[in-house]
Order: structure tokens, then sequence, then C-alpha cells
């Protein structure tokens, strides 16, 4: 236990600790002036000390044990989330919260984390360097179940998110460098065709990505309130809770998927670069825990953690940049939601886990 | 530790390939981030001054202020033009909850059919959704009470305040004073106009409102308002200018005096003047038909603006000033100064009047069947003969008549101070050449010395006439407010011509043609004239024609005889003889004039400039009382 506490990551806690405190002081921002989420910053620092205590609990038992009993976690996850789509409470459109009294709880995030496990597990029973096609399928399996289900909900923004779980999954399982070639090559062919089999508003959302003047409104009023309050925030930001656009509701969604915004027009441009270096600093510790690790288990947890989170990272910050489509996708650590909370500081436990374990003893 | 030893495996190949395929995920984290991060940069320092304004112009938007438009005042003070507060039901649309269901429940309430309602609510699409629907404007309480006891039934209603223009007199002084209304795109884009005119703005359309609108307008201001995502405003931005408010006005007019005239003309059509003769003010200006100006203050209703629009006798028209009328008899007045003047008759001078003549060839009656006998110049005013005149005119000739008239402005505008004044004619060789192509025939001179012909003056111009032979050669520039007030034009005519006028215009009232507008205790001095509208009408019996063929009546004059402290013009539509319709209004008006002079008499002395004869005050207001 000792030793333990020794050799605790106390960069990368800090680093998340910070990303937290962040994340509470631009809800704050966003919400204390509307009525009836003025507490909602309050919710969020609970939920940060439940989140704490999960990754305690993550933490404190060998990532080993995590893996062996993840198939069952996974399961019942899997479950939980057939559960949700008949007796699930709709918010915003998506069946996806389950609510015990005054918790509510959304299976679909847990499930990023119990997927990295079984991955995780998978790929380390292997004994081979190569991926046959076979093992592809299963892979597929234990990924696209879980996506299946979250995109019954239907919350595509969060099934998105196992997309680059598992290319990173293929990826360090080791698939040939011909497959992906080939892959890519026939995909670049196929462009073209496609392009012409998408509708034109379709085909804008993608101009759009390689445009930045292209007509912004037409794309989406929340696209360009989102680059209003990015830009107009300036090399310093108006300072925090000056915000104008984040504090006059102009821009959509906030203290969730668009608090990348409030940050940066109230930080500035050295609040946001700041807070895409901190998410850097945690998967640059990812790729150190990945490598030192004692085994391959710790070294694929590592990377899938580091995967979901990166992937996450980019969707969101695309989408709020205006070079992806609007998709509701939280930013890690930042954006208001407890379940996201938990399950990405497990996520980030199973890493420092793994880089507490990392000498065999 | 048995887990541990189930993964232990060590594949040397395999380590080195994950650790290059560690490196390249890594490569690839690295890149995207700072992909991102250019992007913030492009975005927030690169463009973002433009990104600013556009977060600023999100934030704050301009409105305008509207002045408040300056209060209008009676010669005595009284309030006859304000703004005042007035209370407009909207619909908010941000919300559209249950649109449907609170318009179909408001319908009843504010008594007009849903299907209407629900029309203008979808005309609103394509509005900025901040901007509300106006249900009703100027609702009553009543309305307003009925709305409010249901609250929670009208979740999207609410109550705005507006400025409104209120006349409290209605019709009684909407022909001076005008009206108001918003801007015309064609107001807009003249260039004649004030420049600093914008779309919405509400300007005088009419009478002292349009001729006063810069003074009474007042200046925009702007305001910028901080509004959220859904335009609502949430707080004050920044304050951009304040409106100025409107100079309050004063206007020469009494509000008894207009209110005695309007009475007085009643359903007949027809104008009226009443100035002061020294001054030119005028004290009261009536035309009727009238309009309520009130009807204009917010957009008119199609109906009401078609109603009047199509009323065939043109209540908008302000017959005193606009309206031109043969002057019939009255004109003879001015046959008579010429004649005197240029020598061409003397007052002794008799002439035998048996009930017509025969001059040129053709027959010429008088009014009067049997004649009058002989008769000198009092006796062919006081009696209003044709006969003498006739001569008189042959006599004067066209020449000295146009000379005499032009002295005394007829024919022609003289500047009041409101738009909408009509010239007229008043004929000569010259003119009837230019205008018809045609010489002067002899016959012509014959009718215009009786005011028939070729002759057209206003009630305006006949009243400046009269304030012109009551002040003895003082002509005044007749106007409503104090502003650019002239002094009276000299009349060149001698003082013998302007006595004996003056007894035979008191005969008139005291044993003429006018006897029906004596004010007791008061003496008056007029003459009565009767315009002809259809050239038959000569020697008929005017209660025996049909009202659309019948004279229009005239009576001018002023009054006292003696010392003339008001003169007046009266003009009744085929109201036949001027004696008998003309003449009992002007009588109302002038019995009203009297008493309120007296009741300005009767006041303690230090009240007296205030009352009796209130001097124009600060801002060229005439009151210096405010109440």
């Amino acid at each position: 236990m000792r030793r333990l506490l020794d050799s605790l990551d106390t960069p990368t806690i800090f680093a998340v600790l910070s990303l937290g405190g962040l994340g509470i002081l631009a809800i704050a921002s966003s919400t204390l002036k509307q009525p009836g989420r003025d507490d909602l910053w309050k919710m969020q620092l609970i939920w940060i000390l439940i989140a704490g205590i999960a990754a305690a609990v993550v933490i404190l038992i060998d990532y080993h044990v995590w893996a062996g009993i993840g198939m069952v976690l996974h399961g019942v996850v899997v479950a939980l989330l057939v559960v949700v789509l008949f007796y699930g409470r709709e918010i915003g459109g998506n069946k996806s919260w389950l609510v015990f009294g005054p918790l509510r709880l959304q299976p679909s995030e847990l499930a990023k984390w119990t997927t990295c496990l079984v991955v995780a597990a998978y790929l380390a029973h292997r004994h081979k360097e190569t991926l046959r096609l076979r093992e592809i399928l299963e892979l597929g399996v234990l990924v696209g179940v879980p996506m299946g289900l979250i995109v019954l909900q239907p919350d595509y923004g969060t099934a998105l998110i196992f997309v680059p779980i598992f290319l990173a999954a293929i990826w360090m399982g080791g698939l040939r460098w011909k497959v992906i070639t080939g892959v890519l090559v026939i995909g670049l062919g196929l462009a073209p065709v496609v392009w012409t089999q998408l509708e034109p508003y379709q085909q804008d959302r993608i101009l759009t990505v390689f445009d930045q003047e292209r007509d912004p409104s037409g794309v989406g009023y929340q696209v360009r309130q989102s680059k209003i309050a990015i830009g107009s925030g300036g090399l310093t930001g108006k300072g925090l809770f000056g915000g104008t656009q984040s504090q006059l509701n102009y821009l959509p969604a906030q203290h969730t998927d668009f608090i990348l915004a409030v940050i940066a027009e109230e930080l500035g441009f050295v609040g946001g670069a700041g807070v895409l270096g901190l998410f850097y600093f945690i998967m640059y510790r990812g790729f150190a825990a990945a490598r030192t690790a004692q085994d391959r288990l710790g070294t694929y947890l590592c990377l899938l953690v580091v995967s979901w989170i990166a992937g996450q990272v980019a969707i969101n910050v695309g989408m709020v940049l205006g070079l992806l489509p609007t998709i509701g996708v939280p930013l890690p650590l930042l954006s208001y939601g407890g379940s996201a909370l938990v399950a990405v500081l497990c996520g980030i436990g199973l890493v420092v886990n793994v880089r507490t374990r990392r000498f065999v003893n | 530790m048995d887990y541990r030893e189930r993964f232990e495996i060590k594949d040397y190949r395999n380590e080195r390939m994950l650790g290059g395929r560690i490196g390249l995920m890594h490569a690839g984290v690295i890149a995207l981030l700072l992909f991102f991060s250019l992007n913030f940069w492009y975005l927030q320092v690169v463009r973002g001054d433009s990104y600013a304004a556009l977060a600023e112009n999100n934030r704050l938007r301009r409105v305008v202020l509207p002045p408040t438009r300056g209060v209008i005042r009676d010669r005595d003070g009284r309030v006859i033009a304000s703004t005042r507060p007035s209370l407009n039901l909207v619909l908010t649309r941000e919300s559209s909850r249950d649109v449907d269901i609170q318009l179909r429940r408001l319908a009843p309430i504010l008594g007009l059919p849903y299907v209407e309602l629900k029309e203008r609510y979808n005309r609103m699409r394509g509005r900025p959704l901040f901007e509300p629907m106006v249900l009703k404007v100027d609702v009553s309480m009543d309305i307003l009470a009925r709305v409010e006891s249901r609250r929670e039934k009208f979740p999207s209603v609410e109550v705005r305040q507006i400025a409104r223009r209120s006349y409290p007199e209605g019709a009684v002084v909407s022909h001076p004073l005008g009206y108001v209304g918003e801007v015309s795109f064609a107001q807009l884009t003249s260039d004649g106009e004030g420049p600093d005119l914008a779309s919405g703005d509400i300007v005088g359309k009419a009478g002292v409102e349009k001729a006063q609108d810069e003074r009474l307008r007042g200046e925009r201001g702007v305001t910028f308002v901080s509004v959220n995502n859904l335009g609502r405003r949430i707080g004050e931005g920044r304050m951009g200018q304040p409106a100025v408010a409107g100079a309050d006005l004063g206007v020469s007019v009494y509000l008894d005096l207009q209110r005695t005239l309007m009475e007085a003309l009643g359903d007949e059509i027809g104008g009226a003047i009443f100035m002061d003769p020294w001054t030119g003010e005028i004290l009261a200006m009536g035309s009727t038909p009238s309009y309520d100006p009130n009807d204009f203050a917010d957009g008119i209703s199609r109906q009401v603006w078609e109603s009047i629009q199509g009323d065939p006798r043109r209540p908008m028209h302000n017959r005193a000033i606009a309206s031109f009328y043969a002057p019939g008899s009255t004109f003879k007045v001015l046959v008579a100064i010429a004649g005197l003047e240029s020598g061409a008759i003397t007052p002794s001078e008799r002439v035998y009047c048996n009930g017509s003549t025969r001059i040129y060839g053709s027959t010429r009656l008088c009014w009067k069947r049997g004649g009058h006998g002989w008769v000198d110049l009092r006796k062919a005013l006081t009696q209003s003969c044709n006969v003498y005149f006739y001569k008189a005119g042959q006599k004067t000739g066209i020449e000295a008549i146009h000379k005499y008239g032009e002295m005394f402005n007829l024919g022609r505008t003289r500047g009041l101070d409101i738009p909408g004044e009509a010239g007229g004619i008043l004929p000569s060789d010259a003119w009837k050449r230019r205008a018809r192509g045609e010489r002067w025939y002899p016959g012509d001179t014959i009718s215009v010395s009786i005011g028939q012909g070729l002759l057209a003056v206003t009630p305006l111009q006949m009243a400046t006439l009269m304030a012109g032979v009551g002040t003895k050669g003082s002509l005044p520039y007749p106007r409503l407010t104090a502003r650019g007030g002239r002094p009276s034009s000299k009349v060149e005519v001698s003082e013998s011509t302007f006595d004996l006028i003056h007894e035979a215009l008191a005969d008139v009232v005291t044993e003429g043609t006018a006897r029906r507008a004596a004010v007791e205790g008061h003496t008056v001095a007029g003459k009565t004239g009767t315009a002809q509208v259809y050239k038959i009408s000569a020697g008929i019996d005017a209660d025996k024609m049909d009202k659309a063929q019948r004279d229009h009546a005239w009576f001018a004059g002023y009054a006292p005889a003696d010392n003339p402290r008001i003169a007046f013009a009266v003009v009744v539509e085929h109201g036949g003889h001027g004696g008998t319709t003309a003449a009992p209004i002007a009588r109302k008006v002038l019995k009203a004039f009297f008493a309120k002079e007296r009741a300005g008499a009767d006041l303690p002395v230090e009240d007296r400039a205030d009352r009796g004869r209130p001097d124009r005050g600060r801002d060229g207001s005439y009151a210096t009382s405010s109440r």
C-alpha cells in the first residue's frame, strides 16, 4: 500500500484535477445566471468526488484482476444497455439514462470502460503478432455489441467513440500494413464515388472542414456561434465569467458539448491551447505507461484508454471548431455529466494502475 | 499472482512491432492536437478582431428611442394634441406554445374573428422572433381586465406601453392641427424632406403637425441593449444618444371658439375662418365634414381610411383654405372700393333698379324681382343690389377691379403657415388670354361685378380682405403659429372710401341682408354673398331648389364695426342665401367671442394678461400659463 502511494502518478492526477477544476469554473460561468441551473457546478463537484473515489478503487485493485472479471463486467453493462432501451429515461432525445431515485446513470459511458478491459484482455491472450480476419471479427463483436445498442438509443455521439477504440485495437493487435494500405487505397479510390452519392447538405458539411469561410450559418447556428465565441476570446480571453457569448446563451449546450468554446472565449487562446496541452500531457503519460508496462495487458489497457480519450477529444474539439458536424460528444473531464466523468476517471485510473505496477516484484 | 503468470508472454518481435505502432500513434495524437492549436490560433489571434466584432454585434442590439412629440396648446394653453402612453396587447412569439388555443380564446375578448388573428400571426413569419405580434393597439381597461383575470390561459400575451399621439378634441380641431402617421416611403426617398427621417418615424401629415413637424418631432435617440440568443432584452448595454423631446407649440386658435364654430357648422358642408384682423392670427378655422385625427395615430385601419377617402364630401379637405368659390355679392365690397378709388363712381350717384337691366345685348337680373328703386352706393351694398353693381363694374372696368383685388390679395396664396392653402382666380384681360386663350369681353366684367363668373377665392382670402377693410388698410398675413409672423401689408385706399364702406357694411347687419348676424350689444359689419352653382338659379327662390343645385352661401365681415377685433368669412356649400345660412353661423361664433372677451375683462388685472389677451411666451407658444 505504501509503495502504491509512493509510485502514484501525481503529475497525471494533477493534470486531471486541473481539467476537472477548469470544467467546474466553465460550467459555473455559463450556468450561474440561468434559473434552475445555477447549482450545476456543485453537482459537477460532487461527481468529481464520486469519480475520484471510483478511480481510487480502480487503482487499488491490480489491473489483472480487472481484466479477469472484465468479461463479467462487460456482460453486466451490455445487459444494462438492453434494459435502458426499455426502461430508460429519455433526455434530450436519447433514451440513455437509467434512473435510480436521485441517481442517474448512463450505462453507455461505463460501456467504454468495460470495452477497453475486454479488448485489452482479448489482445493480451493472443500469442501472435498479426491479426487474422476471425480475430478482427471477434474484436468487432466485443466492441460492436455495446456500440450497436447505443446506436439504438439513439446516441450516435457516444457510439462514435467506440470507433477509435476499435481502430486502436486492430492497430495494436497488428493489423498488417498491406491490409491498412489496401483499405486506404480502396477508400481513396471510392471517395469520389461516395461523394457523388452524398446529399448536398452532407457535401457542404465536409467542405466546411476544408474551407473555414464557407457559409458558416448554412451549416448551423451552433457552429457559427461557437466560432464567434472562440474567435472573440482573442489571445487571453474576456476573463472568467466575462464571456458574453456564453453568458448570454448564444452558445448551444454551453455547459456540456460546447464547454471548450466557453473556456476559449473567457480564457482566450491561452485557455484553449492550455486545455489541449493538459490533454496531451495525460495522453503522453498514457503512452509512457504503455511502454513501461510490465506486460502486454498493461500496454494494451493504456493504449486503449488513450485512444478513447484522444478520440473523444478529437471529435469534440473538431465539432467546437466547426471542423466536424455537430454531434453530441462531451469533452472528457470538462463537460457537465456524472457518468462520463466516472467513466473517464476510471479509464485514467487504469493507466495509473498499470504505471504503478510497472515493476515486476 | 496467477493472473500475472497467465499474461506473462514475452515475444520480442511483437514488442518491437508494438513499440513502433505506439510511436506512430503518439505522433498522430501530437499532429492532431497541433492542428487544433493552429485552428485556435487562427480563430482567436489571426481573426480575433473580426470575431470580437461579431460577438458584440450578437450581444448588443441597436434600439431606436422615439422622441416624445411636442404638446400643442390652444391660445388659452389648453392641450389639443399630446403624446400619451397607450397600452398595446401583444403576443410574444419566442415560445409559441399553444398559440392556436390562445388566439381562439382571445378572439371573442378582442371582438376579432379568430381567422383574422391567425392570418396576422402567420404573416409575422419571417420577422425576427423577438418582435411580438400586436394583437390590439390601445386596449381598453375592460379588455385588459378580462385577459389578466385569466392570466394562466394566456402565457404568451403581454402588455406593452407605447407613446401614442392623442387629440382630446377629436374632429373639432383636426383641420388646423392635422394629424400624424408613419413616414411614407415617398417622403423617405425624396430629397427635399428632413434629412434625418428613418423608416418608422412618426411625422406630421397635415396642418400644424406637418408645418411644424421638425420642431414638434424632436430627435430620435439610440441605445444599445444587451440581448440574449433569442433577442430578448436582458439588460442595458450602453447608451448611444438620448432622444430629444420635441418642442411644445402654441397655436392661435381659441379652442372654445373652434368648438362653437364646428357646432354651428353642424351637418352643413362648408368652411370658415375667424382671425384677428390686426395680426392675422387665426382664432378659429372650421371645415366640415371633419375627421378624427385619432384614427390616424397608430396606423389607420383600412376600413377607416377607405371610408374617409371614399367619402364624396371629402372630409380631409380643408375648405377654409383649400376650396375656392365664386365670392358672390361679398365681392361687391371690392368693386365699390375699386370704383370709388379709381373715380369711376361717386357715393352720391344713384341708379334706378327695376329688377333687371340690359347690358351689351343681354338681360341681367337683380336678385330682387321688383327691383330696389333708386339706390346709391350705400344702399346698393346694404341691399346687395345687382343692377347698381352691373353699372358700377361696367364703369370701373376689369383692370381697376383686378388692381384692387391684387392689393387685397384675392385669388392668391398669402403664405399661411400650414400646407394646403389654395390660390384661386382674380381675372384680368392678361389672365384670360394666358389661361383661356381668349380676349376679355366687356360682358365678363358684368358677371365679375357681382362676384360671379371667372372668380374663385377661398374663405381665407375673403376673411383677409375683410380684415383689411375693417382695419382701414392694414392687410394681415394669416397664420396659426406665432413663428414667422409678418407685419400686415398696407393697402393704399383713402380714408373716406373706407368710412363709406364701413357704414354700408354695418348697415348690412342692422337693416340689410344679414340681419341674422346681429349680436346683441355689439356691432357687426359684413356682407352676404351667394355664389351661383348653376346659371339658372338667379331669381329663383333657394328654398324651392334641390339642395345639390342651391348656391353656395357666403357671409364675410368683421366686428365690432367701429374697431374690429375679429374678421371672418363663412361659406356654406349649397347653403342658398348667405343671409339665411352663413350669417347665423358667424353670429354664434361672434357671440362666443364677445362673451369670451367679457369674461377675460372681468378677471383680476394680473390674470388678464394670461386669459384675455395671452401674449406669446417662450418657444413661440401663445400660452404662458400651463395647466
